[in-house]
């Protein structure tokens, strides 16, 4: 059975490898890690928008809360894309303090981030949309990134 | 349906946590003042007053006050729960507990029983007025981590050993030392350190280990039954004390079992952690297991020496262990709730967490902290060590309060000075 919760939850562990790759070679050569952290800025981008774009629109409707926890997420993402710009710019400049002071304040960020949703929003989501978890899977599955 | 603990605007206040964060290190200085200043084979026993002053000075003071910060903050974002009124309790909260220790301590070194009577009223007051609503916002949980029934656990221990504190600091008000007394201050002391110190480490480490380090996550027994076990252990461990003494080795070994295996555990898992990062603080997680299993050893081994090194078992597992994680969280949660305020309020050209603390200064302050303990803990052989160790101690406060303002004044001035391009105008906070 498609459910919604251990989708979500896998890719975020996805995303902390690749995170921890990005931050591995970074540590050895700044420069090499450009296309590390363009893979997990993409890899970033395309979970936010499996949410943004289908599972919380889905649930607003569902439950009704517009202005609730969902546009709490999406602040924060918002802050996270931010942090992932200036990561980029830390690579241009060489920067290496600057990288690792953005990708500890972005992990930081990124973690409690994941758990305020692994412990309450995807628990009510994938309660709220049983029935439909099937179709939200296969739509995230096949989302293509704006 | 309890949405709240996704919004910042239910989140607690910076102020919350921060008021603890801020004071703690401040009792670490007067504890180390006190050591400066008392004699080395008073210390040597748990019973003599210095010793009891010292150590809650550091127990509620420092680790204590860092705990229920820490929980005000950490209940929302682990658990999802929300503490009512927090920011009214919590701040009560803490103007009890200072009062009370203050009073404590002047009550303690000047046998004032007016100032021991109000204590135990401040002191039972302010820890309870904050753990019992915590208590309150976890039964309202509905989804149950391993993390979240740990803290459970923990807080539930918290309680007991508050109200036996309460009650040994009413003995000492009332002049009247009875032979419960030493029983009930033995436990006391045991269930602090591993129930509610203990459990609340373990049960944060299931989820955060593996969530910030990203190290491999723990096994399904461990998160399932290791703090039931221990609860167990404990509970077993208090009955055989007070009613078959010569089989509590028993329960002691069982409960260091599971002690040393965190320890152990925690080891491997850093060394297999996929993030390359080696900061203070993953220095102070590795020093918290190297001495968590000297300590753990050390409280067997003591079981045969009619008890003459358990202050040595309290250096080790009480400031090498339990002091060292919470030191090392305070590197973390500071910054990060500083950076994260500011940022949800909209100023965007604000310091990365790594430059709001001085590395070097940090490094100097984890240094200096261990050379301490270390010092401390051969302070037992060589009473001359005692002073060093005691003036590397205070250096080591006084720098941990210097490395939490650092961020504090970072968040105050960036307030004040309002610098252009920002968008707090925008903000979802204010």
């Amino acid at each position: 059975m498609s459910n919604i919760k251990e989708y979500l939850t896998n890719d975020h562990r996805r995303c902390d490898d690749v995170f921890a790759k990005m931050e591995d070679k970074a540590n050895n050569k700044l420069s090499d890690a450009k296309e590390l952290t363009l893979e997990f800025i993409a890899d970033m981008e395309r979970h936010f928008q499996r949410e943004e774009r289908i599972v919380f629109p889905e649930f607003e409707t569902k439950t009704g809360m517009i202005n609730g926890p969902t546009e709490m997420m999406r602040q924060e993402h918002s802050q996270m894309r931010n942090l992932m710009q200036q990561l980029l710019g830390a690579i241009e400049n060489d920067d290496k303090d600057k990288f690792f002071g953005l990708s500890e304040t972005l992990m930081i960020l990124l973690q409690q981030h994941n758990m305020k949703e692994e412990q309450m929003l995807y628990t009510m989501a994938q309660q709220h949309l049983s029935a439909e978890a099937q179709r939200i899977v296969e739509m995230m599955d096949s989302l293509v990134v704006e | 349906m309890d949405f709240n603990g996704l919004s910042i605007d239910q989140a607690p206040p910076i102020s919350g946590p921060l008021r603890f964060f801020i004071t703690a290190p401040l009792f670490g200085i007067m504890a180390g003042v006190m050591l400066l200043f008392s004699d080395s084979a008073s210390l040597m026993s748990r019973y003599s007053m210095d010793a009891i002053v010292i150590v809650h000075l550091i127990t509620i003071g420092l680790f204590g006050f860092i705990m229920l910060g820490a929980l005000t903050q950490m209940l929302s974002v682990l658990a999802g729960a929300n503490i009512p009124k927090v920011k009214l309790i919590s701040s009560l909260s803490h103007l009890f507990l200072l009062v009370g220790l203050v009073f404590m301590v002047f009550g303690l070194q000047e046998s004032n029983s007016i100032a021991l009577e109000f204590a135990s009223l401040f002191l039972g007051s302010g820890f309870l007025c904050l753990i019992l609503p915590m208590l309150y916002a976890i039964s309202r949980v509905q989804h149950f981590t391993a993390s979240v029934k740990g803290m459970r656990v923990s807080l539930l221990f918290a309680l007991m050993i508050v109200l036996m504190g309460v009650y040994l600091l009413y003995g000492y008000s009332q002049n009247n030392i009875t032979e419960l007394h030493a029983i009930v201050a033995n436990i006391h002391s045991v269930w602090a350190v591993f129930g509610f110190a203990g459990v609340l480490i373990i049960g944060v480490a299931f989820q955060v280990l593996p969530m910030f380090y990203v190290a491999p996550r723990f096994k399904q027994f461990c998160k399932k039954r290791v703090v039931l076990l221990i609860s167990t252990g404990l509970f077993i461990w208090m009955f055989l004390s007070l009613y078959a003494e010569e089989y509590a080795l028993y329960a002691k070994l069982w409960i260091v079992t599971f002690f040393w295996a965190f320890a152990t555990t925690v080891w491997i898992k850093f060394n297999k952690r996929k993030r390359p990062i080696s900061d203070v603080t993953v220095w102070y997680w590795r020093a918290a297991s190297i001495f968590l299993t000297l300590g753990s050893f050390l409280w067997i081994f003591d079981e045969f020496f009619k008890h003459q090194y358990i202050v040595m078992v309290g250096i080790l597992i009480g400031g090498g262990f339990i002091l060292s994680i919470m030191l090392g969280m305070l590197y973390k949660i500071v910054p990060f709730l500083v950076w994260f305020h500011l940022n949800a309020e909209g100023y965007m050209t604000i310091p990365t967490m790594n430059e709001m603390i001085n590395k070097n200064l940090s490094r100097a302050q984890f240094v200096l902290f261990i050379a301490a303990l270390i010092g401390f803990v051969f302070a037992f052989y060589m009473p001359m060590v005692l002073f060093p160790s005691a003036v590397a101690f205070i250096v080591s406060m006084m720098l941990l309060e210097y490395n939490v303002l650092a961020p504090v004044w970072i968040y105050i001035q960036t307030k004040k000075r309002k610098p252009d391009f920002d968008m707090s105008s925008f903000s979802m906070t204010n």
